[in-house]
């Protein structure tokens, strides 16, 4: 029952470790038995949003960033802790789709990405300090990996 | 971390052609180099940039936001509406990376060709 396994990954909040991290959610997604579509879906989310913890979050402060990912039926959770100052994500307007290039603003694609491909996506205060992000994706476990 | 590399050539077809062969993975870490490559030539006098993606596997918004600024640059004042980009069109993007393209609505502004000829002969 490889969907009822977990794994985490515990690293240095660096933008110089984000492809560490996207090759943890490559290895822990392959034992899971996530479908390869899912999995580029969960790369590119995991990456934003750890992406948005060291950018928004700790700035040019030294932190952790705690990435746990398992499997429930078909479906991958994973969750994103810090203990960065807390990041409010409706604070980030969505990118203008409809707008000209040349008068898009630059930001917001992170959120709007993190939003778009998965079925749940939870920014929490933890009580202690720091943030959770919380990712659900549905359908990502074919049934035969489940 | 995620290393870029770039490869810059030339290619004439109606007009001269920049061609930026761009291998490695386009994340928060690695834009700038794309950016400020892209921007280095801009200033050095190319004025239409056909950008070969087919050594990128994974470009997150970073990456757009390097598209973003290139494509700007290039347009300079006379950009208008949402009519694409004449002097920045994109090749052979990977499965995944059309994908978060078109999910941008990247696909708007930037034409994206399979084939490399029929490509430079756009602009």
């Amino acid at each position: 029952m490889n969907a009822e396994q977990a794994f985490d990954l515990s690293v240095k909040a660096s933008l110089e470790n984000l492809q560490e991290i996207r090759n943890y959610i490559d290895q822990a997604g392959a034992r899971l038995g996530v479908s390869e579509s899912a999995l580029g879906d969960l790369r590119l989310v995991v990456d934003e949003a750890v992406t948005n913890v060291i950018l928004h979050g700790y700035g040019d402060l030294d932190g952790i960033v705690e990435i746990h990912m398992a499997g429930d039926g078909d479906a991958v959770i994973i969750r994103i802790r810090d203990q960065a100052k807390t990041f409010d994500a409706s604070d980030i307007s969505k990118p203008l789709l409809d707008t000209a290039l040349k008068d898009r603003p630059f930001g917001g694609m992170g959120i709007f990405l993190i939003r778009k491909m998965t079925d749940e996506a939870e920014f929490l205060p933890l009580p202690g300090g720091g943030n959770e992000i919380r990712l659900v994706k549905r359908g990502a476990i074919p049934p035969r990996a489940q | 971390m995620a290393t870029l590399n770039i490869m810059v050539g030339q290619e004439q077809g109606n007009v001269p052609v920049t061609v930026l062969r761009v291998e490695g993975d386009i994340d928060a870490a690695s834009h700038k180099t794309l950016q400020d490559r892209a921007s280095e030539l801009i200033d050095g006098g190319a004025t239409n940039i056909l950008l070969d993606l087919g050594g990128v596997n994974y470009m997150g918004s970073a990456g757009f936001r390097a598209l973003h600024a290139i494509a700007n640059k290039l347009s300079g004042d006379d950009a208008s509406g949402l009519s694409k980009s004449p002097h920045l069109k994109l090749l052979n993007p990977t499965d995944a990376v059309a994908r978060v393209i078109k999910t941008l609505g990247f696909d708007v502004y930037l034409d994206i060709f399979q084939d490399k000829n029929e490509a430079v002969n756009s602009f």
